[in-house]
């Protein structure tokens, strides 16, 4: 068990008519890397675009944790909780067409101090001190030209992922980064993730619906359906759980 | 030679100069950062009455008056920026292109300022060398737009440039990467504006005399159609394509061409006609301008 990450207080989202999100009481990021599953329009993306402030909630708060200190998020904007290590991954792919992938990740590392309209010349020694860094997630992947764009969704997918990694956060929310990896890729973003999760402390939160990845890879999961989180526990449990057999994995089968 | 070096030609000449400088701002603003600004004929007039109300009504030297007009320009554009460079590009565009309207009808109404449609005048030139007077400002205007380029060549491989060219691309993702990117947006709006302003101001003195029919929309259209024609992805489209318009018709035709005096008060009129279809032309055969994107290089 970790110190929480967050806790989420009666969340509410509606579009329209409509509850997307409605969830009462709910601490995230015990576990070093925890899952979310759930059927299709349960929420789960909706969620963490309210987590992180790209959708505003209709009510409710959320509080999240950084060096024993409490933040009330909720009405912060999406750029300063990512600056503050809340930072997601995301499940449609999203790339910046004018970059190239080194470019791309050098972007990630720059810092504010660096980005400044006349601090124009500082380009040798970003590249200089940031080099290793991008070098040892390059080589990790295996770009193929990592000074062209990223051709594949499978490339734009690992970028994302990558420039995610590269800002350090304390809790990573990845919305189906799988998706569309071929497998031994996504063994090494599995590999890495345990690495971060390990070594740096990092807390991870995944939706996939990908499962046997869930099971291997997590140590929490939170079922989710029509909004709600309706169950918590070890993947052994939530597995062998009738209504999340029922709802989701597709009546008696299991 | 004679020709090249008479009065008109220099003044020609650095008027063309004066276009390029505000094509290549327009593609920092519209190619890098992704700022729609359809008003940049109002920042360009503001610069342009600020200075020539300071240097006459209040007297300032230059320099002074330069820098102040700069500032102003900045103040009213940081203003500007905060209202509408957080809506979308529609809106942008319409924000901008109404910024530049009012400034048009403000020099027309506030006759106690600006004299009106009579217009403001004699703006005087900062300094004289007798006859080569003119020579000397258009390589002043010259030097500011070489330091403009090189400035704007830099930016594209720095930091700021990448970030830039981030939230042309995708501002939420850009935000989700921790960038303040509507902080960011402002804060290079204002910037990119003061230099329009500087080049407005810097334009006064060349013009001696202005009056608001000199800064309508006409200008603001000039530009884009340059921008799209010469190529908005490249640092150098600005310039080639003001060349291809601007200096193709306005000098070129109008100073080298011999046209009968019956035609030559069609040329104008004529112009924009031209410029439309050059622009339709291009836009169908070489959707990116006659410089083109660089082929997206891919080593294997």
């Amino acid at each position: 068990m970790r110190e929480k990450a967050l806790h989420l207080k009666n969340l509410v989202k509606r579009f329209g008519g409509r509850t997307v999100v409605d969830i009462k009481d709910i601490t995230l990021g015990t576990h070093g890397i925890e899952g979310l599953i759930g059927p299709n329009g349960a929420g789960k993306t909706t969620l963490i675009s309210l987590i992180t402030h790209k959708v505003s909630m209709d009510q409710g708060q959320i509080l999240y944790y950084k060096d024993r200190k409490e933040i009330d998020i909720s009405k912060k904007s999406l750029d300063e909780i990512s600056r503050l290590g809340l930072v997601r991954t995301n499940q449609i792919i999203q790339d910046f067409e004018s970059l190239t992938i080194r470019d791309s990740l050098l972007l990630s590392l720059a810092t504010s101090k660096q980005e400044k309209f006349y601090n124009i010349f500082n380009e040798k020694e970003l590249r200089k001190s940031t080099e290793k860094e991008i070098e040892k997630y390059l080589d990790y992947f295996h770009f193929e030209n990592p000074d062209g764009h990223a051709l594949s969704a499978g490339e734009k997918k690992l970028l994302d992922i990558i420039r995610c990694m590269l800002l350090k956060p304390k809790f990573l929310l990845m919305d189906e980064p799988t998706a569309g990896l071929p497998q031994n890729q996504t063994e090494k973003v599995i590999e890495l993730m345990r690495e971060k999760t390990n070594e740096e402390g990092m807390s991870i939160l995944i939706v996939e619906h990908d499962l046997d990845l869930i099971w291997k890879v997590t140590e929490n999961v939170h079922f989710m359906s029509e909004g709600q989180i309706l169950i918590q526990g070890t993947p052994d449990e939530i597995r062998n759980n009738k209504t999340v057999i029922t709802k989701y994995m597709g009546g008696c089968d299991a | 030679m004679e020709l090249l070096l008479s009065g008109y030609m220099i003044y020609s000449l650095s008027f063309l100069l004066i276009y390029i400088a505000l094509a290549t701002i327009l593609h920092l603003q519209f190619s890098i950062t992704g700022i729609v600004n359809f008003g940049i004929v109002g920042f360009w007039g503001f610069g342009m009455y600020i200075f020539a109300l300071l240097q006459l009504k209040l007297g300032m030297p230059f320099v002074l008056a330069i820098v102040l007009s700069c500032i102003i320009t900045g103040i009213v554009s940081l203003i500007l920026g905060s209202i509408i460079l957080n809506l979308d590009d529609q809106a942008v565009l319409v924000g901008t292109l109404a910024f530049a309207t009012i400034i048009e009808y403000l020099t027309t109404t506030e006759k106690w300022a600006t004299n009106g449609v009579m217009g403001l005048g004699t703006i005087k030139m900062p300094f004289d060398f007798g006859p080569v007077t003119d020579l000397v400002f258009f390589l002043f205007i010259l030097v500011c737009l070489v330091l403009l380029i090189l400035y704007t060549a830099k930016l594209k491989t720095s930091s700021y440039g990448r970030l830039l060219l981030s939230i042309k691309d995708n501002e939420v993702l850009s935000r989700s990467l921790g960038k303040p990117t509507f902080r960011h947006k402002i804060i290079f709006f204002t910037f990119t504006c003061m230099l329009i302003g500087f080049f407005g101001a810097l334009s006064a003195p060349l013009y001696n005399y202005i009056f608001p029919r000199m800064i309508g929309p006409g200008i603001t259209f000039t530009i884009w159609i340059a921008l799209m024609l010469g190529g908005r992805t490249r640092l150098l489209g600005g310039m080639v394509g003001v060349v291809a318009t601007v200096g193709l018709f306005d000098y070129f035709i109008e100073t080298v061409v011999p046209i009968p005096t019956e035609y030559a008060e069609m040329v104008p009129n004529f112009k924009f006609a031209l410029y439309g279809l050059m622009l339709i032309l291009i836009l169908m055969f070489r959707p990116l301008g006659i410089l083109g994107d660089r082929k997206r290089e891919v080593k294997r």
